[in-house]
């Protein structure tokens, strides 16, 4: 594929997530702040896991499973988890493996490095969900429904999704509009002077979750993304040999989520 | 090999695909085919659009009282922050503000109780005949046929509840067991004084709890959330005793894992070695408990009951005694909390000998600043007098008198309580059950009348903040307790406000005191050394412990109305309407189950199922860890007829402090 020019931007922004594993409590709150920004479908079965629409998942993982592993030698730990905001390995063209695949463009990487989607150009097609690494896309095999006066708690700045349509995790980008809004009616143009905070990131109770500027050296996640404790969610192969390993270094997905523990079986589980 | 458990998640990078149970190879467009496309070009449900704007209000849902920011769209609340964002009540409020099936108006029974079947009733004409019932209860001697449960939450309506029955003649009024009524009955018992313990969390440096899941809904979620926070943050070291790898067991900084319901007897042992440091206690009758200690608690014997080694038990002595402000907490579970009064004692007696009690960082008691007592006539005084006590819930279906009329408050006992199905029988036979909820729970199925109480949000806070729009008839449970309260000749002279709003106002501060001079009862305590061992040693006929724990934000059952709750659920929590249970691999091997396979639970008093099986190591051997909070058998479409409820079967012995059952720990088989 013949090289794109890079685009003119004056976007300062590169807007990232450090996650601290050691301080989430597996509360699920984070989870359900997002669910409530981004109206998810509200089924009367959403205990029905084959039904669900959810961003934000909480997963529960542990080391049981090892072959070494003997009660209470144990552990458990929770790793939230929405869409990585993958930015692709060529930092002048950024192409996350889900956006390379899509024929309509109804998901693109904007120049604060946020991976949108757009419900209402989707065809439904679910490439980018068999390409995304972290199964971070859903389909809405089911219309999505808001039983009686749920409705009265829709956000009117997240669209209704349609059925047949991929959505994902947007980073909320509409707060940062809605942010910015605000301060262009304060007289402010400087786009860059902008920042915001996601819903599951302002519901975290524990702190656990950060987010902001990964271009700026001195933001609280810029810091924690190069902290010693750092690591990114990718696949792990057992026996890597030399072939897997280039492989998995040209498809590596680059995500902009980042993740903290201090336990090395959770960073083993997880980790590149 | 290490994997990821739940889901294959994070699949190899670049799009090598997997069947997963989504399915994500094939392309969802010929399964859908033409309805698809039909759907797709058509226009989705848009929501309302308005001006936007933030309310402040405070959540009322507890006694933190957080600062909340309401975004209105026009008069529609679409989220709810939280000054300190630690709150899951706060969270799950506009699920509740927006609930669909929301009681709306006052409503009253048709046909049996038990039914479901409801129909609306005018405030006035409710409040009328309930007003008469307890006019006459009372004019034939009968106040003590009065009761009233309280939920754990209720606060000042709770308190006006008390006062009613008190001017009718009856002391019946009783909150749900939990961690409020095991606390008040400990420092009854230890210090003779009505009030709970208060931990200093904020400012502890070693933390020891003893099966309380701190991060898991214990105490007041949204002040421990934020405690949690502070104990990373400066470094404190939080140690978890529990018999499963709980949330609290893994995010602690150290897990002591202990066999199935020896919390207690770990604490004696902790208290060994502290004497045998040379640590005292200034509390009366501790040369009793040491007796008893030095009898019946022993390294020995204590590393038989709990599985430690005597040198674990040493060390955790030795780090408890050298930490800077140390404090030992007891109350067993995350929302729903079960323990003994003898667990609380021991727990204390430790606290005793590190010096915590009354000390920064340690453990004070905090006395509630009530409404004062009410004037009380000759007749209703003579009948307080004169009906049967009973020290708690449990203790009161169990054995107290049939009531004619009862007052369920903002609970739900009959889901709740292992006396569950007894009181639900009591209750059939009840002339008249009045119940104040947001929801129709199980309990509210056998109530003759159901007044639709208010969402956290709608509730009237104090200082003119302003909370979302009340859109239905509901009203603050308060505020319809004064209502019938007033219309009561005798009772009217005792409740001379207004309105809620008056009661905030007029109601004391809550007050933090030292712990003031512990006294050991030691009797509970050598009831408690002598039934222990029984208790804990394997038996025949049901040879595993069942020992249970709450999928976050469901607790004890009360977020299972909510959808978003339910998104949250894994897939060895519910699958299907099918609970799961957890057990380590060994002991489903030896009892003949599988992942997987499909058993029922059952101990003396009966049995539950069918629950699915899900190994994992995490669970301590002979153990089945089940959740709680499934097996409604009301609450909203969505919480009803989804899994089994496991108090069903659960230890029913009633602590005779407390009166509340001690559940933690039951003995049960697979069958
Ligand atoms: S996580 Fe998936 S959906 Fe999100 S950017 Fe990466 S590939 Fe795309
Ligand atoms: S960033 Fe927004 S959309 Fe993404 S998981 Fe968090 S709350 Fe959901
Ligand atoms: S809200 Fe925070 S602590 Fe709770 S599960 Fe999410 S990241 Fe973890």
């Amino acid at each position: 594929m013949a090289q794109e020019k890079k685009k003119e931007t004056n976007m300062k922004r590169r807007w990232g997530m450090a996650i601290d594993l050691d301080k989430c409590t597996g509360c699920g709150q984070c989870q359900v702040a997002c669910s409530q920004e981004n109206n998810m479908p509200l089924f009367e079965d959403d205990s029905e896991i084959l039904k669900r629409v959810v961003f934000l998942d909480v997963m529960k993982v542990t080391n049981d499973r090892d072959k070494d592993a003997q009660y209470p030698n144990v552990k458990t730990a929770f790793i939230p988890k929405m869409c990585q905001q993958c930015g692709g390995n060529d930092p002048d063209h950024p192409k996350p493996p889900c956006v390379s695949v899509c024929p309509v463009v109804a998901t693109d990487v904007g120049d604060d490095g946020v991976v949108s989607q757009v419900w209402s150009r989707c065809i439904g097609c679910r490439y980018c969900q068999a390409s995304c690494p972290y199964e971070a896309r859903q389909f809405n095999w089911w219309k999505p429904e808001h039983e009686g006066s749920f409705k009265e708690s829709l956000n009117p700045e997240v669209s209704v999704a349609s059925r047949g349509t991929i959505v994902k995790c947007t980073f909320c980008s509409h707060i940062w509009k809605r942010e910015r809004d605000k301060m262009l009616a304060k007289g402010v143009k400087d786009i860059n002077a902008v920042l915001y905070t996601p819903s599951c990131v302002a519901g975290c109770p524990t702190g656990a979750m950060v987010f902001g500027d990964l271009n700026d050296p001195a933001s609280e996640v810029s810091k924690l993304s190069k902290d010693k404790r750092a690591f990114r969610l990718v696949h792990t192969v057992d026996n890597w040999d030399e072939a897997k390993k280039a492989h998995l270094k040209k498809n590596y997905p680059n995500p902009k989520v980042y993740y903290l523990s201090s336990q090395e079986w959770l960073r083993k589980m997880a980790a590149f | 090999m290490n994997k990821l458990e739940r889901k294959d998640v994070i699949k190899l990078a670049g799009g090598a695909v997997l069947g997963t149970a989504v399915g994500t190879v094939f392309s969802g467009a010929p399964f859908l085919g033409l309805q698809w496309l039909v759907e797709w070009t058509q226009d989705q449900y848009v929501p309302g659009s308005g001006d936007e704007k933030f309310i402040a209000s405070i959540c009322q849902s507890c006694s933190n009282k957080c600062n909340l920011s309401i975004r209105m769209i026009g008069n529609r609340a679409v989220k709810v922050e939280t000054s300190n964002s630690a709150c899951p009540v706060g969270a799950n409020a506009l699920q509740l503000l927006y609930h669909p099936e929301r009681i709306r108006q006052p409503l009253k029974k048709v046909g049996g109780k038990g039914n479901s079947k409801f129909k609306p009733v005018s405030w006035d004409e409710a409040i009328k005949d309930i007003s008469a019932k307890a006019e006459k209860l009372k004019s034939e001697n009968k106040g003590a046929a009065i009761a009233a449960i309280n939920g754990q939450n209720a606060g000042l309506s709770g308190q006006l509840l008390a006062r009613l029955l008190k001017t009718l003649g009856s002391a019946s009024c009783f909150v749900e067991p939990g961690l409020a009524t095991l606390s008040a009955a400990a420092v009854k018992a230890t210090q003779d004084i009505d009030g709970s313990l208060h931990y200093d969390f904020e400012n502890s440096d070693y933390i020891l709890s003893f099966g309380a899941r701190l991060v898991e809904g214990w105490g007041e979620p949204s002040r421990m959330n934020k405690v949690f926070a502070g104990w990373k943050a400066r470094k404190a070291k939080y140690v978890q005793v529990d018999t499963i790898c709980t949330r609290s067991a893994s995010i602690a900084d150290q897990w002591v894992p202990v066999k199935a319901g020896s919390e207690a007897a770990l604490a004696l042992g902790i208290a060994y070695y502290l004497m045998k440091m040379g640590r005292g206690s200034n509390a009366a009758n501790f040369g009793e408990l040491a007796k008893i200690i030095n009898a019946d608690f022993t390294p020995e014997k204590v590393s038989q009951l709990t599985g430690l080694k005597p040198e674990a038990i040493e060390q955790i002595a030795k780090d408890l005694a050298g930490a800077g402000n140390a404090v030992a907490v007891a109350g067993r579970g995350g929302w729903g909390v079960s323990s003994s009064t003898a667990e609380f004692v021991a727990v204390q007696a430790v606290n005793s000998l590190i010096g915590s009690l009354g000390r920064r960082g340690g453990v004070q008691v905090a006395v509630n600043g009530g409404l004062g007592e009410p004037a009380v006539d000759a007749a209703a005084a003579e009948s307080i007098k004169k009906a049967k006590k009973q020290s708690g819930l449990d203790d009161y279906i169990k054995n107290g008198v049939q009531p004619e009329l009862l007052f369920v408050n903002e609970a739900d006992p009959v889901f709740k309580s292992v006396y569950g199905a007894p009181l639900a029988e009591k209750m059939e036979k009840t002339a008249m059950v009045v119940a104040f909820l947001p929801l129709i729970n199980d309990t509210a199925q056998y109530a003759d009348y159901i007044f639709p109480t208010l969402s956290w949000l709608e509730i009237p806070a104090a200082k003119g903040k302003d909370a979302a729009a009340v859109k239905t008839e509901s009203k603050h449970a308060a505020d319809a307790i004064l209502q019938i309260a007033k219309k009561i000749k005798g009772s009217d002279t005792a409740f001379a406000w207004n309105s809620f709003k008056d009661i905030i106002a007029a109601a004391g501060k809550t007050e933090i005191r030292g712990a003031g001079n512990l006294t050991i009862p030691a009797d509970v305590m050598k009831a408690f050394a002598a039934e222990l061992p029984k208790k804990l040693a394997p038996a025949k006929d049901f040879p595993l412990a069942m020992i249970p724990f709450e999928a976050a934000l469901l607790g004890d059952g009360d977020g299972l109305a909510f959808p978003y709750v339910l998104k949250g659920l894994d897939d060895t929590t519910l699958t299907g309407r099918k609970m799961w249970v957890l057990m380590n691999p060994e002991t489903a091997k030896k009892h003949g189950a599988s992942e997987g396979s499909r058993v029922d639970l059952e101990s003396k008093r009966g049995e539950v199922g069918s629950v699915k099986v899900h190994l994992t190591k995490t669970i301590a051997p002979d153990v089945v860890a089940v959740p709680l909070g499934f097996g409604h058998k009301a609450y909203t479409s969505y919480a009803k007829g989804k899994g089994v409820n496991p108090k069903l079967i659960m230890s029913n012995d009633i602590d005779s402090v407390s009166g509340a059952a001690d559940w933690w720990y039951t003995s049960v088989k697979l069958s």
